[in-house]
């Protein structure tokens, strides 16, 4: 515990800048994450336990792309992309034979998925660390805000996660296909009888849930190591900001995502063997006093 | 002839019986290593027993209760650590060291159990998989204490209990027997008690249950905490076997592998987890022997299984004699048409119907 | 035994009851009937504990219960069986009848002994003997028929020895046959026990013949209340009952 050092990072400007890019970009990729987990939840009622394998996927389809083809753009897109096609094939071949059945069964088909994506990552990348590396697009030197310095590529992440959960948010509150899926979660049938081909949409929301995994996976391979496995951290944490934030809301998976970042990025100074207590405090006290999280509707 | 059992006692009757049931199949655990006196027996034996009792405690929440945790195996492993540490420590015997930790873990269980049973059926599977990922991060992260990442080092030390040296390969072995033969006894007590059909009630209709006056939250709490502290036991008896407690203990797919056991062996019979945990146990065995890609190959099974099969194999069992049993009452059933049969046949618990 | 005083609830803009006041006098036998969405059910559930009224008391023995959660009246004495019966699928008959005992006993958390105990058993036979159950008493609630699902979810609601019973439609999804057998049964029960007995009551043959008193609601308010002669003549539930609702109500019955 040093919390003296905390209190001097928060009195330093520069310290501080650091720290809250930091934070926002932990915060970003968990908020890309959640939503994905969140949206698939909502309209499914499944629990999607793969998503962090599929934010693991993400990272290493970003990683090969960027070794074939050298272009970071290419990297993104394979790893939102192909993730997004992985997400929806697993749906279709696997994950639909069990809906309806016991919550075991999915519980059994994502337990087994995650074994052998981690497995498959495995012999295919071998199990030690890898490093995607910066693209040249962003070898910049850092931008200096207040005597901080944060990496321009930072910003970049920042900004494409913003356009990401915005453009989902207009996409289901704002369009016809959003009205339709918002229709879905609450009765399918009413939607099929309508002639809407709800098995495709399923699919899709099911893809485009993993689309965002696999596009925060791809973000991350920049500036994260990769190995087989990363996903389950990220995995569980999206589950405490899906419980503080509320289940189904992404506004509230937006605030409780920057929450569990600036806990982490502060906490990495203040109290670094507890960043993982805090979490779960912050977690266990929302379930107590507000079971329906910050901005959920209904109760866990 | 239930009549007459019926005027005899059941208590009596039932116990009896369990007891006779158990005491013969510890006198099988106890000659098999006699005939097949091959240390590697043993040890598949002893490993049998602590991921046997994970597996059968797993399932008084999953097959009993109708809770499924993805999150059983961080009782496991407090109970592992909490007497390695413990025995460690040099100033507690065996046996008072092993209650602390059963006791230890159990008060664990209860303040997670607390937050965990109110919560609807999907939430409660995946915060318990968060605090079982919590609990495995303490282990990792408080080095000091746990070792961290290499695991509870130095050895357990085994100081004689009642002149019983448990340094002594088959000491230690019949002593596990014991234990885990009384750990399911005192299961099935459980289960067969007033209180096990209380949570047969809350598994099925935990509305209606509320309505005749259970109350769920504290009967979920109850069994919760017992599962854990039956869990403890199997990963106590793992740390004293391996001599020391690794993260393994406590990481998520600990937890996967014993909710496959449950399904790979059936749920609705009682020992049928402990036949997933044989199975599971051999597929391991030869798995690791043949190939290092365990996941794909386990992961390969598991969907087949699943997709498959779509439900254990002594529920595969258990159904068929269900069945068999209702054409024949149906046979001798005077009126036509109002006797089913039993819908049993998709493996999956049945859901009750909600007010 | 039970009084309702002034009772209101709305959902939403939707008022389901509006200043409903009646009084249940121990050992009555009465019916609450109602075209469809009359706010019938709703009037169970509020006083059962299920959902709590926005406005009102509802006094049980005296006591005001609003706020008690539907376990804690339960335990005061008042139980419900419900609409659609609601079950223990993977129990049998006695299993289930006595667990709810047990339940009752207060013997829910019991480990020590075998199950079933021998008092609850005993109570468990003679609430099946009561409802003529006991030759279906090994089978699996999933199997029983509609008729005996129904009956099984009064003997549950009987294992509370309640001083009140709240009777959401006994006969809904019945056969005319089957439904004049269910009501024997019921009136004998109320007769045998000596209970307060309130019953929501679809087929108007049924209710005046056998219900001390009628309570007529109608969009949540109470429309008409008196004995089944003064109701059979009340002009305003003639109305009520011969507009479109009353087709409606037979044919499609109160989903």
């Amino acid at each position: 515990m040093n919390l003296e050092a905390l209190v001097d990072c928060l009195s330093s400007a520069s310290c501080a800048v650091t720290q809250v890019s930091t934070g926002l970009i932990v915060g970003m990729l968990l908020f890309l994450v959640t939503s994905g987990l969140s949206l698939i939840f909502g309209v499914l009622g499944i629990i999607n336990f793969t998503h962090g394998a599929f934010y693991m996927l993400g990272a290493y389809f970003a990683f090969t792309a960027y070794a074939l083809s050298g272009s970071f753009l290419a990297a993104m897109a394979a790893g939102a992309v192909g993730v997004g096609l992985f997400g929806m094939a697993f749906e279709r071949l696997i994950m639909s034979r069990v809906y309806g059945r016991d919550i075991l069964m999915q519980l059994l088909v994502c337990y087994a998925m995650i074994l052998i994506l981690d497995d498959g990552v495995k012999l295919l990348y071998g199990g030690e660390y890898r490093m995607m590396g910066m693209p040249d697009a962003f070898a910049l030197p850092p931008v200096e805000i207040a005597g901080g310095f944060v990496p321009g590529y930072y910003l970049f992440m920042v900004g494409i996660a913003l356009a990401a959960g915005l453009a989902l948010w207009l996409g289901i509150n704002g369009t016809r296909l959003g009205k339709i899926v918002r229709a879905l979660a609450i009765n399918p049938q009413m939607v099929g009888a309508l002639g809407i081909n709800t098995t495709l949409l399923y699919a899709g929301v099911f893809g485009l849930g993993s689309l965002l995994a696999g596009l925060a996976g791809a973000l991350a391979a920049p500036i994260r190591t990769l190995t087989p496995g990363m996903g389950l951290s990220i995995l569980i944490e999206s589950f405490i900001v899906t419980v503080i934030g509320g289940m189904g809301s992404i506004a509230g998976a937006f605030l409780a995502a920057l929450l569990i970042g600036f806990t982490r990025a502060f906490g990495a100074i203040g109290f670094p063997l507890f960043v993982d207590g805090m979490m779960f405090a912050l977690m266990a006290l929302v379930l107590i006093v507000k079971p329906s999280g910050l901005l959920g509707r209904e109760a866990a | 002839m239930r009549v007459s059992l019926m005027r005899v006692s059941p208590l009596r009757a039932g116990l009896a019986r369990d007891v006779a049931v158990a005491v013969a199949g510890l006198a099988l655990l106890l000659a098999l290593p006699m005939l097949f006196p091959q240390p590697a027996l043993r040890d598949f034996l002893i490993y049998f027993f602590a991921y046997g009792l994970l597996a059968m405690s797993l399932n008084l929440l999953v097959g009993l209760t109708g809770l499924v945790s993805f999150g059983h195996a961080a009782y496991f492993a407090t109970g592992a650590y909490a007497f390695g540490l413990l025995m460690q420590s040099g100033l507690v015997s065996i046996p008072v060291a092993a209650l602390a930790a059963v006791g230890g873990t159990a008060l664990v269980a209860l303040v997670i159990g607390a937050i965990c049973v109110r919560l609807k059926e999907i939430y409660f599977s995946f915060i318990t998989l968060a605090f079982q990922m919590f609990i495995h991060s303490v282990i990792v992260t408080w080095v000091s204490l746990t070792g961290g990442d290499q695991g509870l080092r130095g050895g357990i030390p085994r100081p004689p209990i009642l002149g019983l040296d448990l340094n002594d390969a088959r000491v230690l072995y019949g002593t596990c027997a014991v234990v885990f033969v009384l750990c399911i006894l005192a299961m099935r007590q459980v289960a067969q008690s007033p209180f096990g059909y209380t949570l047969r009630m809350i598994r099925d209709n935990p509305a209606r249950a509320n309505f005749l006056g259970v109350d769920v939250t504290a009967m979920k709490l109850g069994i919760f905490v017992f599962a854990a502290a039956m869990a403890s036991v199997g990963g106590l008896i793992l740390a004293l076997f391996v001599s020391g407690a690794y993260p393994e203990f406590a990481f998520w797919t600990t937890s996967g592998e014993a909710i496959f056991m449950i399904m790979l062996g059936g749920m609705k019979v009682f020992l049928g987890p402990l036949a997933g945990t044989l199975l599971l146990q051999t597929l391991n065995h030869y798995v690791t022997i043949y190939t290092e890609h365990h996941g794909l190959v386990l992961g390969t099974v598991i969907l087949v299984i699943v997709l498959g099969l779509r439900r254990g194999l002594a529920d595969v069992l258990y159904d068929w004699l269900q069945a068999r049993r209702a054409r024949r009452a149906a046979a001798s059933d005077p009126v036509p048409g109002s006797f089913e049969p039993a819908p049993l046949a998709d493996g999956a618990l049945i859901k009750g119907r909600t007010v | 035994m039970l009084r309702v005083e002034h009772l209101s609830k709305s959902f939403g803009g939707v008022r389901a009851t509006r200043d409903v006041s009646i009084d249940f006098p121990t050992g009555s036998l009465t019916a609450i009937i109602g075209p469809n969405g009359a706010g019938k059910t709703t009037f169970f559930n509020l006083i059962s504990g299920h959902v709590r009224p926005d406005e009102g008391r509802v006094l049980f023995d005296g006591a005001d219960i609003v706020g008690l959660s539907s376990l804690e009246v339960v335990r005061r004495g008042m139980a419900r069986a419900f609409q659609v019966a609601s079950l223990f699928p993977s129990l049998t008959v006695r299993e289930a009848l006595t667990a709810a005992v047990v339940s009752h006993l207060r013997a829910s958390g019991r480990v020590l002994s075998r199950f079933p105990v021998a008092a609850a058993g005993r109570r468990a036979d003679e609430i099946m003997d009561l409802l003529g159950l006991d030759p279906k008493a090994d089978v699996l609630s999933a199997n029983l028929s509609h008729g005996d699902q129904k009956l099984l979810d009064i003997g549950l609601a009987l294992a509370m020895d309640p001083k009140v019973l709240l009777l959401d439609e006994p006969t809904a999804g019945m056969g005319s046959e089957e439904r004049w057998r269910m009501i024997g049964k019921v009136h004998r029960l109320w007769e045998v026990t000596g209970m307060t007995v309130l019953f929501i009551e679809h087929d108007m043959d049924i209710v005046f013949k056998i219900a001390q008193t009628i309570h007529v609601l109608k969009y949540g308010a109470v429309l008409a209340q008196g004995t089944p002669d003064a109701i059979r003549r009340n002009q305003d539930v003639i109305d009520a009952y011969l507009g479109t609702d009353h087709r409606l109500s037979e044919t499609v019955g109160e989903a």
